[in-house]
């Protein structure tokens, strides 16, 4: 508890101590910006697949013995991001997300009526992005709150439950977001720090799917940043 | 061997079946080793004799490449070499290995078999022979005929057998009024029931057939790139023994299939694409029993068609978290 009180206090007296001098021209560039969050990653069908025999046929036809549906569900996120602003308008940043979300195949039809059943594996999920932020600045609110629109891709990896068998496959994004900056100057050992909120797309490629096509995953995050 | 209906012929009896798919064994002071072929490639001879509408030279064409669709299995190592046509006959104990027609009318239900003679201390197969019965009407059309049996396909399950392969019990079949089965679709050439005439789908091996054969003339990698899945079916706290142990890769369709073959009811499958696999487990009636097991065996038939809870990983190779299935009486 008295951690986390001289946590807000350290947060208080910056905003305080900084709100002066604050305006938008103060904003660091060319310095590294460290962010932690959380936020929320929306689920996503991985694909149907039917158990096929051959059927008793002049022509090969499929006979299905069972069907499978699999979908990987919403999930928590954490994610870690290092940016660095090129300039006022351009910069760039790296992340890692971590999630596990639960794998949840529904296995039904069986063609000897076989009781249908709903399978559920848990999945550790990583995304090792790059990203290209841009800040509109001209729709920025008052100085302190900047919306943004970024893009990237990274490297997708998912280890199954027992961790035995890694996928791997590729993620990219495009989103936006907002950028809020409660203390911004240009001297002290912390220069800026604010709050962040993001939506974003992010297509999965390859790695844990039963189909080949990417898969649509929304999400939405918030992370607190800090500027040095 | 290849019925209309089902049964087995093996002119030399083995103690049991040692793996998933099946490959023959024998048991040589407490080890069980697979009898297989141990030197490469495999030479073998054609019958100089056709049967009705077929000619000798077709039946070596077709069976030439029932070999071939064997041997063209990447992830498993054996090769074939056709010595040349003679007047031996199949099932003879010369030490050469034969294949070709004999007519058996008083098997009415078989449309070919295999024999081996194997070295008892090794597992090492010496000589096998196949006959295809000349009692039905065959074809080597390309397209295969309506009228009568593809010799090709029934050739690669024949071969199948010749290589130390067992039947597989992926195929749903249903009774005939009549009397027998009729196979209504199967998984895997080595399925003990033939499609019927005209059919030639079983010409092109399935992943069942696939892992099977690699699994017993493994290529290079191809433990290290495969994975495996073991564990025990249960039965009110009891093994099942003949259980059918079905493995499904949601990502590639692949469905390969093993037995239980212990009375604790252990199993093993290997040869799967690295993954999660849905497991079901089924009793052995698609087919007489007797095609899989010998008559002596217990083998559990009582008991519902049971899916596995989690989905079951095969890491790449290696073998997972070993996974109880507990079924139902029926």
């Amino acid at each position: 508890m008295s951690r986390r009180r001289s946590l807000v206090a350290v947060i208080a007296w910056l905003v305080a101590g900084s709100a002066a001098a604050q305006t938008p021209d103060q904003r660091p560039v060319r310095r590294l910006e460290i962010e932690a969050g959380g936020g929320w990653l929306a689920g996503a069908g991985l694909g149907s697949q039917d158990a096929n025999l051959t059927a008793n046929s002049p022509v090969r036809q499929p006979f299905r013995l069972f069907t499978t549906d699999t979908r990987v569900a919403g999930a928590p996120a954490l994610l870690v991001r290092a940016g660095f602003a090129l300039n006022r308008r351009f910069g760039v940043e790296g992340s890692v997300t971590l999630s596990r979300p639960q794998l949840r195949t529904s296995v039904s039809g069986d063609v000897e009526e076989a009781s249908a059943l709903a399978i559920v594996e848990r999945v550790d999920q990583y995304f090792f992005e790059g990203s290209v932020v841009f800040m509109l600045e001209e729709w920025g609110m008052g100085g302190r709150t900047v919306p943004f629109v970024a893009g990237g891709a990274g490297y997708l990896r998912q280890l199954h439950e027992g961790l035995t068998v890694v996928e791997q496959g590729h993620v990219y994004h495009v989103g936006g977001g907002l950028k809020h900056w409660l203390v911004a100057r240009d001297s002290g050992r912390i220069r800026a720090l604010g709050l962040r909120a993001d939506a974003r797309l992010s297509l999965l490629v390859k790695g844990l799917s039963f189909d080949s096509g990417p898969r649509p995953h929304p999400a939405i995050s918030g992370s607190l940043f800090i500027g040095f | 061997m290849r019925t209309l209906v089902a049964g087995a012929i093996l002119l030399l009896a083995f103690s049991a079946p040692a793996h998933a798919y099946l490959h023959f064994s024998i048991t040589v002071g407490g080890r069980s080793l697979d009898v297989k072929w141990r030197r490469s490639p495999v030479r073998w001879f054609a019958a100089d004799r056709g049967a009705a509408g077929v000619s000798a030279a077709d039946v070596q064409a077709a069976v030439t490449r029932a070999f071939a669709t064997w041997q063209a299995v990447p992830t498993a190592s054996i090769a074939f070499e056709f010595v040349g046509s003679t007047s031996a006959e199949p099932f003879d104990d010369d030490g050469i290995s034969v294949l070709g027609f004999q007519a058996h009318p008083e098997m009415e239900r078989v449309l070919g078999a295999t024999s081996f003679l194997i070295d008892t201390t090794s597992g090492e197969i010496v000589e096998s022979d196949i006959f295809f019965n000349s009692a039905f009407p065959w074809s080597t059309a390309g397209a295969g005929d309506p009228a009568r049996f593809d010799l090709e396909s029934v050739a690669v399950h024949e071969v199948g057998h010749f290589l130390g392969l067992g039947h597989s019990a992926l195929g749903e079949t249903e009774l005939r009024p009549e009397g027998g089965r009729r196979v209504l679709a199967s998984g895997a050439v080595m399925f003990p029931i033939a499609f019927g005439r005209g059919n030639t789908l079983d010409r092109e091996l399935q992943p069942d057939d696939i892992a099977g054969v690699s699994s017993l003339y493994p290529e290079i990698g191809f433990r290290q790139q495969t994975g495996t899945v073991r564990g025990q079916v249960l039965r009110d706290g009891v093994g099942v023994l003949g259980a059918h142990v079905v493995a499904f890769n949601p990502r590639t369709g692949e469905l390969i299939g093993g037995f239980t073959l212990s009375r604790d009811g252990e199993f093993e499958i290997a040869g799967l694409s690295p993954g999660p696999h849905v497991i079901r487990v089924e009793p052995l009636d698609d087919a007489e029993l007797e095609s899989f097991f010998s008559a002596r065996t217990p083998v559990d038939v009582a008991f519902r068609v049971t899916f596995h809870h989690r989905l079951v990983v095969a890491p790449r190779g290696g073998a997972g978290e070993r996974l109880t299935v507990a079924v139902q009486p029926k």
